[in-house]
């Protein structure tokens, strides 16, 4: 063994479930949604990846995979060259142990609410994973660490808080103290899923600020999710990481911030960057959209080809036969044949317009 | 704080609306007045912890325990004023849901796990007496009007559904029974933009098709500037600036809103200009004296320490709580252009 294995490695993941066949459905085929296809993922140590992309395209379902909470259908997952779910099973000879990779791969959970125990304090809440991670702490150390980065995610006067129920705090209140949980843990891998979501500006960038620091000081690496495009830059792009637009359960571009939101080389990544509202905008009309349709396919039935060819403004007759392999361009891979110039893309007639299917 | 302005027709007025806990020592709501205009959408804007959620859920007499609502909430219906204070528990189930009908923040958590998405519909029609073929015909339209599949959503546990999908399956059970006032907190807080867009499009429709009323809380400046009438900005547990959408990103007045809009992230802006509001919103227990804004506030004088602001009224319905105002339209520059607002600017 002469290099390090990457820290995190996805190898041709993918994770399906079944739907279990609705009421006014006879047979007994059961319909599969696969909410992540075939993705291939590399998270070194200090490392960023942030996904992005619309509601349902996977991106829940894939961190969780990435950090051992979903067992994929397919495809393996490796945390320090060492499948995980071998781990888990004890199936292969590990040095590694199921516990070290659960304490080593934390979650953010998109619902904050919901994650935190209802009937603990926060002081309590807060006091577990420190008990873990320095037992030798004593308990007013330990309050003392509490308090200080309750103060750190602007949740003053701490002790007052740290006395708190979880349903006693505001929405962003309740984000915040999970983020703090997942901070104390000190873990390799935090899946921050929608972790600022809840937060007004200027407390995001407070907060991607203080994740920022940690991670300088303790090499953690993150996966976030953000639905919002300019966090996943801002914080993307002082960590130099990396940006994965995912599309149906696909990546369909992955590149630096800076490349993603400048140089957007996926159509569908130009989508995504034209719907970053401006100050003072109005709501557009369907029209203005840069996108033939603005239905979602079914992804228990995705389109032939590639999956965005029934919405991408420049498919052509070739897209709905076949689908891009992910191809390297300039620092980024792209799933989309424009990327290459001697593609038969571009000697194939273009789709005609689409009746406009607003409903 | 008074009003300073008189409504036309008002659905819902508050006055002087404060919520304590900690038997009175600490102010969530601190006297709050506000005026809801029949058929507008009011978007309130505001820090975490400000109050948002609170002034929403006092608009139902929905406060947690044990916090204490005092002042007075008034809902215009058809024919009668009811004084929302005053209703008992049945007749305050029925408000709740047939006119005022509210998505409270946190979908995953409005949900019971253990229920499909079809029976949570299924028992709030039949709650309110309601014909459930034709309710759960206007559900599948209304799931289908934001873009879910009616079939397999209604079929599916919360935990299959995404967030997003769970935040929008909630917007269509608030709105089966047609209600007339819509509160939403944070709607779309866990959606992508392209799907926020088309929601605000489909609230705009709704809202013009059923003459609604709605209030539309978030902490996205950007998002509820596209879709609002009118917006209010809440700092520290009360209201600070209220004006005309317009008015108020073109001539905003309040320093605290001026310097709420300059932090807005905008893709254009280089990375560096992204900054947070220095300093830190006050907790309810240690509001300051004199105007709470001013630990913060680049214009703060001794008066702003001593005396709490009341509401001035820069123009005709837009009405500010600062002493400076004007100084605060002259010195406290704004980042991006006023005079074509939905420009492009670099
Ligand atoms: N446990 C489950 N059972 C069945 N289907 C599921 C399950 N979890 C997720 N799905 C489906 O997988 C797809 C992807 O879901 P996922 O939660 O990964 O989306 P997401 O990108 O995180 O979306 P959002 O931004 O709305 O949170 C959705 O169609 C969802 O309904
Ligand atoms: N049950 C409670 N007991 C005491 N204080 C509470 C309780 N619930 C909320 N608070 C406090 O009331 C204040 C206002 O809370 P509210 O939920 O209205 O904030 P918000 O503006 O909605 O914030 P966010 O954007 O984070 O949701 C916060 O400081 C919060 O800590
Ligand atoms: S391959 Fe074709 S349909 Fe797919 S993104 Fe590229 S141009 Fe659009
Ligand atoms: S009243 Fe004084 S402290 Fe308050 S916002 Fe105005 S200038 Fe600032
Ligand atoms: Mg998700
Ligand atoms: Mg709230």
């Amino acid at each position: 063994m002469s290099e390090e294995p990457p820290l995190l490695e996805l190898d041709s993941v993918t994770v399906a479930f079944e739907n279990r066949p609705g009421l006014f459905e006879f047979g007994d085929e059961s319909e599969q949604v696969r909410a992540v296809d075939d993705v291939s993922l590399t998270i070194e140590t200090n490392d960023v990846v942030s996904l992005v992309g619309e509601s349902g395209c996977g991106k829940t379902t894939l961190g969780k995979t990435a950090i051992g909470l979903q067992r994929p259908t397919s495809g393996t997952v490796r945390y320090r060259g060492e499948d995980i779910w071998a781990i888990r099973d004890g199936s292969a000879e590990t040095t590694q142990s199921w516990e070290d990779v659960r304490s080593s791969l934390q979650i953010i959970h998109q619902d904050p609410g919901s994650s935190l125990n209802p009937n603990r304090r926060l002081l309590s809440i807060l006091s577990e994973p420190l008990r873990q991670v320095r037992p030798a702490l004593g308990a007013s150390e330990r309050r003392e660490r509490i308090y200080s980065l309750l103060e750190r995610v602007g949740m003053n006067p701490a002790p007052d808080f740290a006395d708190r129920y979880p349903h006693q705090l505001s929405g962003g209140e309740q984000q915040r103290v999970a983020l703090a949980r997942a901070l104390l843990m000190n873990p390799d891998v935090i899946l921050a899923d929608e972790a600022i979501s809840a937060l007004d500006v200027s407390l995001r960038v407070e907060m991607m600020d203080l994740m920022l620091e940690l991670q300088a000081v303790f090499d953690t690496s993150f996966i976030f999710i953000s639905h919002d495009l300019s966090n996943a830059r801002y914080f993307t792009q002082h960590a130099s990481g990396k940006i994965a637009v995912m599309y149906l359960g696909r990546i369909a571009e992955i590149s630096s911030a800076e490349q993603l939101i400048h140089n957007p080389q996926h159509p569908y990544t130009s989508v995504l960057r034209w719907a970053t509202p401006d100050l003072g905008g109005d709501v557009s009309t369907p029209e203005e959209i840069p996108m033939r349709t603005i239905d979602v396919p079914d992804p228990v039935d995705p389109p032939s080809g590639c999956r965005f060819h029934t919405r991408c403004p420049e498919a052509r007759e070739h897209c709905t036969a076949v689908e891009p392999d992910p191809l390297p361009a300039g620092g980024a891979d792209v799933r989309c044949f424009r990327v290459r110039d001697g593609s038969p893309y571009w000697n194939s007639p273009r789709l005609e317009e689409e009746e406009s299917s607003s409903s | 704080m008074a009003q300073t302005h008189q409504p036309d027709d008002p659905i819902a007025t508050l006055e002087d609306v404060s919520v304590t806990y900690d038997d009175g020592t600490s102010f969530v709501l601190d006297n709050v007045s506000l005026h809801v205009e029949r058929g507008e959408i009011l978007g309130i804007v505001g820090e975490s912890g400000s109050g948002k959620s609170m002034l929403a859920s006092s608009l139902l007499d929905a406060i947690p325990d044990p916090g204490y609502l005092s002042g007075s909430i008034t809902y215009q219906a058809e024919e009668k004023t009811i004084d929302v204070l005053e209703l008992g528990q049945s007749e305050l189930r029925s408000l709740r849901w047939e006119e005022i009908s509210m998505v409270f923040q946190g979908a995953m958590s409005s949900f019971n796990p253990t229920m499909q998405i079809r029976d949570h519909f299924i028992e709030t029609i039949e709650a309110h007496n309601g014909g459930v073929q034709a309710g759960m015909d206007r559900a599948r339209q209304l799931l289908s009007d934001l873009y879910l599949d009616p079939d397999r959503v209604l079929e599916s546990y919360p935990h299959e559904l995404s967030g997003g999908m769970q935040q929008r399956a909630l917007i269509a059970l608030s709105l089966v029974l047609d209600p007339e006032l819509l509160v939403m907190d944070e709607p779309t807080a866990a959606l992508d933009l392209l799907m926020q867009q088309s929601i605000l499009l489909l609230l705009r429709e709704l809202q013009e098709k059923y003459q609604l009323t709605m209030i539309f809380i978030t902490h996205d400046l950007a998002l509820v500037g596209a879709l609002a009438d009118r917006l209010a900005v809440m700092y520290a547990f009360d209201i600070v600036e209220l004006a005309p959408k317009q008015q108020l990103l073109s001539n905003p007045s309040h320093p605290y809103t001026r310097a709420l809009l300059n932090s807005t992230p905008n893709l254009q802006a280089p990375l560096a200009e992204m900054r947070p509001i220095e300093g830190q919103s006050p907790a309810p227990i240690n509001v300051p004296s004199g105007c709470s804004y001013n630990p913060r506030c680049p214009l703060a004088t001794e008066e702003c320490r001593t005396t709490d602001p009341a509401m001035d009224s820069p123009a005709p319905e837009h009405s500010v709580a600062c002493f400076y105002w004007e100084k605060a339209q002259w010195e406290i520059e704004l980042n991006y252009a006023t005079d074509q607002p939905g420009g492009d600017h670099s």
